[in-house]
């Protein structure tokens, strides 16, 4: 500990130097701590099973842009071990500017049946009632209504462009699911219905509500199975299955996020290295005339070590903290875009903090090694010769 | 002056350097002893040994074939980790360019080699504050190197040099990077170290001024003892600018 302050000043001897190395340091961090976190929230147990809903998704085998029979969701109702099904139907259409940023998931369903398979959903505002008076009547996720600042009463115009329709709907009732995403907006599939009545005979997804989990792992077989020889094969997976798969869109996520992972601690750790070459290098003459003192050569690479590491500790619990205090903020962000599934499942998780401060330590091991090395192998009388 | 105990002994000492295909010797058969007590002085031209001379009798380097004794010690057959720990005991560097950290200031400087030791924070800044009261600089123990002159810079390392009461000072060219009157200061502080706190001094010069303070000058050329002159304080300074003289 009695090297503690020399370590603390010679890290610090080149503040701005040291200050852009710590920076370097705390922005991969950040990103580190966030797909870290992205990971796993794509691997937590879904939140719906741990609450008792064991919710199953079937839609067409090829694509979910192929459409049903809308005669599935009653044959799917009749099996044995379902509680409940409903359809939700992709509505798509524009709301607003139509830009990016006013995208969200909108739903044509049955209102009764959407609340007996989400029976977890809780009603901030409005009521259930008022929607199933309403044939206009939508309800919306809390994530979403918060975002463009819709309140019960509010009228929402969406411009369709699968069915060429304009909805008018009135928010009737602003909902969320505990630990989920609530970023949709749901109506009553009879208007759309009205409106556009060739919509009647198909339907998207049906997503149905199994007794428990015994019965859930059989109707997979069951309801894909009933459908298998027909012209409109079925792909029945869990609600969590079901949200993987938007993910597998975009190839192999996990391999993808931890790809760049690796490739931003390499990064950190030429940086981190180079910094600390540079160091060692300018303190060539220093170096030898603290050997000359009596430093022995171990007590000399420690110091090297010792500033590197601590360097780093500085980049690893700054970026920590940072991440600590932009989490929230993160998934706030996040929890109103298609990523929001996911989204809903970041948390600041304490072995991700503590394996992004162990990358920061190890960065800062092994950028100080080779420095470290060389300035305690280097010789006495050499490095005094650099004095000119 | 000098006790008449040999506190270095160094016997058939050669030193050679290899670079590529050639051998280059530096110190060629070279014998000498120094008493413990004594100031000397050691001369030359440029690439005598001086200064390599200087450093195997400090043991930062190692002789290619000889003996070196200092005390008790063969410094010449240490390890490289017994040769640190007996220099941050036995041995004080005084070097040409202060060679201060520059980061720390005038007491951490001092204290730097105290660290190595078992001594407790208290008893370190005792020690530091007396080697630095020794050259008189105590009201500059907050300052660092770039706030002070040159003089009170190689002030501050003798005062490093000094912190372990070392029984052993090496000096290279101590007052080559300083003005007249700074390097005069130091001398004096040289000489009061030699005779009030009896530290054997072994110093490379080229200035003859700075030579004529010591009790013996040795004059190296092409790694062989030339003169080696023992005198009486006074008359030192003919004697340093004649063997100048010769050298050149």
């Amino acid at each position: 500990m009695k090297f503690l302050p020399l370590i603390l000043k010679n890290a610090f001897r080149k503040k701005t130097r040291t200050l852009l190395t710590i920076g370097s340091i705390v922005l991969p961090l950040l990103v580190i701590c966030l797909l870290g976190t992205f990971l796993r929230a794509l691997d937590r147990p879904d939140p719906a099973v741990t609450r008792g809903m064991f919710r199953l998704v079937t839609r067409h085998k090829v694509s979910l842009a192929n459409f049903l029979p809308h005669a599935y969701l009653d044959k799917i109702r009749k099996l044995p071990g379902v509680v409940a099904a409903t359809e939700l139907d992709w509505f798509g259409g524009k709301y607003g500017d139509g830009s990016a940023k006013t995208i969200f998931s909108r739903f044509a369903v049955e209102p009764e049946a959407f609340f007996q398979v989400f029976d977890d959903a809780v009603i901030l505002s409005g009521s259930p009632a008022d929607w199933y008076a309403d044939r206009a009547g939508c309800i919306v996720g809390k994530n979403i209504a918060d975002k463009f600042g819709w309140k019960t009463g509010d009228k929402i115009v969406l411009r369709g462009d699968i069915w060429p329709v304009t909805l008018e709907l009135n928010v009737r009732a602003i909902y969320q699911i505990p630990d989920g995403n609530a970023a949709s907006l749901h109506f009553n599939r009879k208007y759309l219905e009205e409106a556009s009545p060739q919509f009647g005979s198909t339907l998207g997804m049906v997503w149905t509500k199994a007794r428990d989990g015994k019965a859930a792992t059989s109707l997979i077989d069951t309801i894909d199975g009933m459908f298998e020889n027909s012209s409109y094969p079925t792909k029945t997976e869990t609600e969590k299955a079901f949200q993987m798969s938007f993910m597998s869109l975009v190839g192999n996520v996990k391999l993808l996020v931890t790809s760049i992972g690796v490739i931003i601690v390499f990064v950190i750790l030429l940086i981190a290295a180079n910094t600390m070459a540079m160091a060692a290098r300018e303190r060539v003459t220093e170096i030898a005339v603290m050997r000359t003192l009596g430093f022995p050569k171990g007590t000399i690479l420690g110091l090297i070590l010792g500033e590197s590491v601590l360097v780093a500790v500085f980049g690893g619990l700054f970026g920590i903290a940072v991440f600590t205090l932009i989490e929230p903020t993160i998934k706030r962000g996040l929890m109103t875009t298609p990523l929001g599934t996911f989204a809903s499942g970041f948390s600041l998780y304490p072995g991700i903090l503590l394996f992004a401060f162990l990358v920061a330590v190890g960065v800062g091991l092994v950028a100080g090694v080779v420095p470290a090395v060389r300035s305690a192998q280097r010789s006495i009388v050499d490095g005094l010769r650099q004095v000119g | 002056m000098s006790a008449e105990t040999p506190l270095i002994r160094i016997d058939s000492l050669v030193k050679q350097y290899t670079r590529d295909t050639q051998v280059l010797t530096v110190l060629d058969n070279l014998s000498l002893t120094v008493d413990e007590g004594d100031f000397m002085a050691l001369m030359g031209p440029s690439g005598s040994g001086k200064t390599t001379l200087l450093n195997l009798i400090a043991g930062i380097d190692g002789p290619t074939s000889g003996r070196i004794f200092v005390g008790e010690n063969e410094v010449s057959a240490m390890s490289e980790g017994a040769l640190a720990k007996w220099r941050s005991a036995n041995v004080g560097f005084i070097f040409q360019l202060y060679n201060l950290v520059p980061v720390l200031t005038a007491f951490e400087n001092v204290e730097l080699p105290l660290l190595l030791t078992n001594m407790n924070r208290a008893r370190r800044k005792k020690q530091a504050e007396l080697a630095l009261s020794v050259v008189n600089l105590l009201d500059r123990m907050d300052h660092y190197p770039r706030q002070l002159s040159g003089g009170q810079e190689q002030r501050v390392a003798i005062a490093r040099a000094i912190a372990t009461d070392p029984k052993l000072l090496v000096a290279d060219e101590p007052t080559g990077d300083l003005d007249a009157k700074s390097g005069e200061e130091i001398l004096v502080l040289m000489e009061r170290l030699n005779s009030e706190f009896k530290k054997t001094i072994v110093m490379v010069t080229h200035d003859p001024k700075a030579a004529s303070r010591a009790h013996r000058l040795v004059h190296l050329d092409k790694g062989v003892l030339k003169e080696d002159v023992h005198a009486e304080r006074g008359k030192a300074v003919g004697m340093a600018a004649a063997i100048s003289v010769s050298s050149t």
